[in-house]
């Protein structure tokens, strides 16, 4: 991976992903009327400085090092948490709940948990066809009582079927 | 003034009060128990459930969760080291020695009863302490408010586990999110893109879900396997020696009760720091310092004990100023809002009946908890090797379907997505999730205070030091702006040369 000052540009990567959306949040406030955007736009403003700061911190420079010392000691290593995580299975699990999100705006409550729930099971927990099954429909029961009967929460139907 | 704590304490002692808050009792005890859930996962959970409910019926729902969940968290760190919530790492110092020697029971006992006694402790300080708040909240006017927010968020940011930038970056990040929506304060609308959803701003119940409740499922599941890694043999006996450990060292539980009351009261400053402090207090008074980490049952009395005291003062700024201590309790303001009922002078003025019985919800949960968590020691412990393949589609299950239950509309799943993810990277790159949390709750009022103090001083801006309380607020601000510097000064002046 490629080094700047000192350190791997993949650690920069949060703070200038951070910095990316404040820039693209301060554009969009600079279209509103003063009175609108002078607290937002002052508090992006302060943000790109903190990003700033936070860009220097992590360098491998002495300025970066006094700056991690005093303003974030508790970061040792940065990206460190994540070090015994594997790459595939984080993708993995934010897809996962993208999929169930998707599938709940598409097909509805009531098909998007058994057809999650069953394929979580088979594909994630590695449980037989028989476990999954009794799973996905115990699940969808309860979903079902607790919501649609106790709490009388109209389910949605899903975009496919009706929902607006 | 007794009228008032009688009157809590008999809403309380309804049917249909005691059933929510036994409910609340029992799934705290079990969401503390299991590692990486806890108080602010499963209120998150909890919170559109409770919305069809009264808000006294609610309030004694959420105090039982957060009344028990300190119980829950200390069996499993004591039988298997996996604290449930991080308070609780302080007690596997010496719990969990204590469990390998065959003294489980001593250790769980001890952790109950003084999770009761400190419980109780907390309790009588919130109640000495609230009359105290309205009169106090009634000096704060709106430039008192703006510096009261600010201050809120750079304790916040400063105590989150020493990363004062990042957690001043993630509060910049929620105050930039809360101000998405319809502006009543000037009138107009900002960052909706023309989305009649986000006219009202971001709903904060699916975005909290999303923070806690479903972040830490994708963090559970990019982990895999169980929930908790060490399994030990889950032997209990002794537990009423444990009991009597506690009475045998009443100065302990007092100092600890004291530790945990003051901590509670400091936005930011978290059961965790209270429980270290105390434990490390104890060691400090102790007159055989060498015995701790290997099995002495102060090591688990005097988390415990300031653990639970916690809980009670937290509810000070919480109600009092609308300023939660704590992601717990940034969750719970959720419920307040939720409900109509808007912490600061107003609820201390109009909800106190509400109040008082939140208060001994939470006392009748602690004592409650520590009596059923001493029954269910071993079915709790094995809770935590359930695997998480199987437990992280079962909590989004119900986090998503309880996000879209909060008004009936599909967006807040959308919602909820985008800031499980959210939370999850900034799990992954060491971001705090607090402070976004605090800036979420606190953006609107922060900006129509702000408004307000520039309204009332025609655009001058020495409004903001003109009052003593002011003043005390801005210094208070910037020791805690500097005391990083100030610790590697003083750091740097203790090592030798």
């Amino acid at each position: 991976m490629r080094r700047v000052l000192g350190t791997s540009f993949a650690l920069y990567a949060p703070a200038l992903g951070l910095l990316l959306v404040t820039l693209i949040y301060l554009a969009v406030a600079y279209r509103y009327k003063p009175d609108l955007r002078a607290f937002p736009a002052g508090v992006a403003w302060i943000m790109v400085v903190l990003l700033g700061l936070d860009l220097v911190s992590r360098t491998g420079t002495r300025i970066g090092a006094a700056l991690t010392r005093w303003l974030n000691p508790g970061s040792v290593h940065l990206g460190a948490p994540a070090e015994t995580q594997p790459r595939a299975r984080q993708v993995s699990a934010v897809l996962w709940l993208v999929a169930f999100a998707a599938l709940l705006v598409l097909v509805g409550i009531l098909a998007a948990v058994p057809i999650y729930l069953f394929a979580a099971l088979r594909w994630r927990g590695r449980r037989s066809y028989r476990a999954c099954a009794l799973g996905a429909a115990g699940a969808t029961l309860f979903v079902w009582l607790l919501f649609a009967v106790v709490l009388r929460v109209a389910l949605y139907p899903g975009l496919l079927f009706g929902g607006a | 003034m007794l009228d008032l704590w009688l009157s809590g304490f008999l809403g309380l002692m309804q049917v249909r009060e005691l059933a929510f808050l036994g409910i609340g009792m029992a799934i705290g005890v079990v969401f503390g128990a299991i590692p990486g859930l806890g108080g602010a996962t499963a209120l998150a959970l909890l919170m559109p459930l409770t919305y069809g409910l009264e808000p006294f019926t609610a309030l004694a729902l959420s105090g039982g969760v957060m009344g028990a969940i300190p119980m829950g968290g200390s069996i499993t760190a004591i039988l298997l080291n996996a604290p449930g919530a991080a308070p609780n790492a302080a007690t596997c110092l010496d719990g969990y020695p204590l469990a390998q020697q065959g003294k489980a029971g001593l250790a769980i006992g001890a952790a109950a009863s003084a999770n009761s006694l400190g419980g109780i402790i907390g309790t009588i300080s919130v109640l000495a302490v609230l009359p105290v708040a309205k009169q106090l909240v009634l000096l704060f006017g709106p430039p008192e408010f703006f510096l009261m927010t600010i201050f809120a968020l750079v304790t916040v940011a400063s105590a989150s586990r020493r990363q004062l930038l990042r957690g001043l970056i993630t509060g910049g990040l929620g105050l930039m999110i809360s101000f998405i929506g319809y502006s009543d304060v000037i009138g107009g609308e900002r960052f909706t893109f023309g989305t009649d959803y986000l006219w009202d701003g971001i709903n904060i119940v699916p975005a909290l879900i999303g923070l806690f409740a479903v972040a830490e499922m994708i963090n559970l599941s990019a982990k895999g396997g169980t929930v908790s890694r060490a399994v030990g043999t889950v032997v209990v006996t002794r537990m009423w020696s444990g009991v009597l450990e506690t009475f045998k060292h009443l100065g302990t539980v007092l100092r600890g009760s004291l530790i945990g009351t003051l901590i509670g009261a400091i936005p930011g400053e978290s059961g965790t720091v209270a429980a270290f402090l105390s434990y490390s207090l104890t060691v400090q008074a102790s007159k055989d310092p060498g015995s701790f980490g290997k099995g002495n049952i102060e090591g688990v009395i005097a988390p415990e004990a300031a653990i639970n005291a916690k809980d009670g003062s937290a509810l000070i700024p919480t109600i009092a100023f609308g300023i939660p201590s704590g992601a717990e309790m940034a969750v719970f303001l959720g419920i307040l809002i939720l409900h109509g009922m808007q912490p600061g002078p107003l609820m201390l003025m109009n909800n106190q009946r509400e109040i008082y019985g939140l208060v001994w919800a939470l006392t009748a949960s602690c004592l409650l908890a520590s009596s059923v968590g001493l029954l269910f020691v071993r079915p709790l412990a094995l809770i935590t090797l359930i695997d998480a393949d199987i437990l992280a589609p079962l909590v989004l299950c119900v986090a998503f379907v309880g996000s879209f239950s909060v008004n009936g509309e599909i967006e807040n799943v959308i919602v909820t997505a985008v800031f499980g993810i959210l939370g999850y990277l900034m799990i992954r790159f060491d971001y705090p999730r607090l402070t976004v949390v605090i800036a979420l709750v606190l953006g609107n009022t922060t900006e129509r205070s702000f408004r307000q103090s520039m309204a009332m001083s025609d655009g001058d801006w020495s409004i903001f030091v003109h009052r003593g309380t002011s003043l005390v607020i801005i210094a208070s601000i910037a020791l805690t702006l500097a005391l990083p510097l100030l610790r590697v000064l003083v750091r740097r002046a203790r090592s030798p040369a």
